[in-house]
């Protein structure tokens, strides 16, 4: 890979790298900022030691996976789904029935509810994906509704309006991971995975592909990528991890039922990669952070939460369309920190 | 005999009632400089579409090496030895000019998803011959020094040189040029005429479509002449030059 190269990383100012200073610190301290992150990301429940502290900071983790997964569609794919939270629903379900019915473990079911809802995405992605562009949003909106209605009408199994009670919480060989702090590990450990994954494809040969799937569909065929083939892999990739989201949800929470998995949810898992950016991955996670707390501090508020977010979007979309964090590859900015010696040749060289 | 490796058979291309290209036959060698030109609305870059697999041809074939290519897609043409460019260029607008490069490596790269996630050491060789071969292939044609820039903020000549680059990191044994010098001013189209000449000496084949006739007449070897989707003319740059067909399908036919 590219990296090992000697040259420093030196900070230069916006005129002479066209990149913000502040992005530019990011980009050389990344690694740092990271962990330093990640420490008090785990300091907080641990420090504060409240129940209802950490439940939040576990829906941190729980809608960074919904957000990452979903941002590798349609941020770094340009496929748009507005069905998200149908695989999300999809693995929730999942875990609840085999659990309450067949008494599985909870990493069983984790692992069901990621096959499952993976194999939903393959099945709906086989179809749908051959069509061009704007249809996909409407079609996977109709297929949210179809699991919304077949959860909320096929009482046998779904148990209908009344939902799925009495889940039963982790455990892990005859251990019961009942207390929050535990519950925080398992939601990091499951967050911690899904961003492995979704940065280890979108930096190799698969990720090239769908960033030149998005940035032009035609060109891609002519560079010997099958645009069908990389459209399903990462609609079925990015359901199965919606699905294990979906399953965690189930477990934590205990309790679930239709009106949890709406068009509704789909559309803020959707806000979340607006607002933190379209196609980047530290992006996706401020989003999902915003978007579980945000809740929160509007608490008083709830009836205005609605007009609230939707204020958030105008104006980003006017002021940063592309997101908090859009549009800035780190990568890419090192690249460019260390290549502008180069750069600086060939301002030499025309001038 | 020269050694041919394209060759298309009465290939024909309607759209409902429209003949865009009606039987045209054709061959390239090895080595050689192939042009197709005709006036707007010939069928030259339908003919192009039909050949390079972004649509099926109506009738007729294609023929590769000894392959048949009439039905293959775009992706499994690429990745026999046919490379194209765009007559509107088509960049990957959010990657640098290194991974646009490192993008047309790809179908000779075998790592698949599971190893990729986890990040295998044949992961790691599919990325060390991606740049590779994409930091070759910059320095080939020139832009090694652009490879850290977003494509699309590259000046337009670079953006053109840039697409053939990356059709050159697919490796292919023939590339398609669809109207390599539109939109260039004279300077550019010169450079890019050493360019292309450069680009055939360095093995490849090409085949062309071309409006700039000074850049037409100068380089390719032979000429094939479009005019209302069929074949008018055929031969070297002098032939073309003085038949009255072509003469007649460009200026007009005197009443």
């Amino acid at each position: 890979m590219q990296k090992a190269r000697k040259e420093p990383l030196v900070i230069r100012p916006k005129s002479e790298i066209g990149v913000p200073v502040v992005m530019q610190f990011y980009a050389k301290y990344e690694a740092v900022i990271a962990v330093c992150f990640l420490a008090v990301f785990i300091a907080i429940p641990a420090v504060v030691n409240k129940r209802y502290v950490t439940n939040v900071m576990i829906d941190c983790c729980r809608y960074s996976v919904l957000a990452l997964s979903l941002n590798l569609l349609a941020g770094f794919m340009g496929m748009t789904s507005l069905g998200h939270a149908a695989f999300y629903g999809i693995g929730a379900y999942t875990a609840a029935i085999m659990s309450t019915r067949l008494g599985t473990p909870f990493l069983i079911n984790f692992l069901c509810a990621f096959l499952i809802a993976g194999a939903f995405g393959f099945v709906v992605g086989l179809p749908t994906l051959r069509i061009k562009g704007r249809y996909l949003p409407i079609i996977t909106m109709g297929f949210c509704e179809i699991i919304r209605l077949v959860e909320l009408n096929w009482m046998s199994f779904t148990r209908g309006a009344m939902g799925i009670g009495n889940i039963p919480t982790f455990y892990l060989f005859g251990i019961r991971l009942k207390e929050p702090m535990q519950r925080f590990a398992i939601a990091l450990i499951m967050a911690l995975l899904t961003l492995w994954v979704v940065h280890a494809i979108v930096n190799s040969r698969t990720g090239r592909a769908i960033m030149t799937i998005r940035d032009d569909e035609t060109a891609a065929g002519f560079m010997g990528i099958n645009v069908f083939y990389y459209k399903v892999l990462i609609f079925t990739i990015s359901a199965a991890l919606a699905g294990v989201a979906g399953a965690f949800y189930a477990h934590n929470t205990k309790f679930i039922d239709s009106t949890l998995f709406t068009f509704d949810e789909s559309i803020t898992i959707l806000c979340m990669i607006i607002l933190g950016g379209m196609g980047s991955i530290p992006g996706s996670i401020i989003g999902a952070i915003i978007f579980a707390i945000l809740p929160e501090l509007l608490r008083d508020y709830v009836q205005y939460r609605p007009i609230i977010y939707g204020f958030i979007i105008i104006i980003m979309v006017i002021v940063r369309p592309k997101g908090i964090l859009g549009g800035y590859n780190a990568k890419y900015i090192r690249q460019k920190m260390r290549g502008f010696a180069g750069a600086e040749g060939k301002e030499a060289q025309h001038g | 005999m020269a050694e041919t490796i394209l060759t298309v058979e009465k290939v024909s291309q309607h759209f409902d009632g429209l003949i865009a290209v009606n039987e045209v036959s054709l061959h390239v060698d090895k080595g050689e400089i192939v042009g197709i030109i005709g006036p707007n609305g010939a069928g030259k870059t339908t003919l192009f579409n039909a050949i390079t697999g972004l649509t099926t041809p109506t009738y007729g074939r294609i023929v590769y090496r000894d392959t048949d290519i009439t039905q293959m897609k775009a992706y499994q043409i690429t990745s026999l030895g046919l490379a194209r460019t765009f007559q509107n260029i088509r960049l990957c607008s959010g990657m640098t000019a290194l991974d646009n490069v490192m993008v047309g490596a790809h179908s000779h790269l075998h790592s698949g998803i599971f190893s990729q996630i986890l990040r295998t050491k044949k992961h790691r060789e599919d990325e060390k011959a991606a740049y590779e071969k994409a930091m070759q292939v910059l320095e080939l044609t020139g832009l090694t020094a652009y490879r850290y820039e977003y494509a699309t903020s590259l000046p337009y000549g670079l953006q053109r040189r840039l697409e053939i680059a990356r059709a050159i990191a697919t490796e292919p044994e023939i590339l398609l040029f669809d109207e390599p010098a539109a939109g260039m001013n004279e300077q550019e189209t010169s450079d890019l005429m050493e360019f292309i000449l450069k680009v055939r000496d360095m093995g490849y084949t090409i085949l062309l479509i071309e409006h700039d006739m000074r850049l037409v007449m100068n380089i390719c070897d032979r000429i094939h002449v479009l005019d209302h989707g069929a074949l008018i003319a055929q031969g070297v740059p002098a032939e073309i030059r003085s038949n009255p067909d072509v003469i007649a399908a460009y200026l007009g036919k005197e009443a």
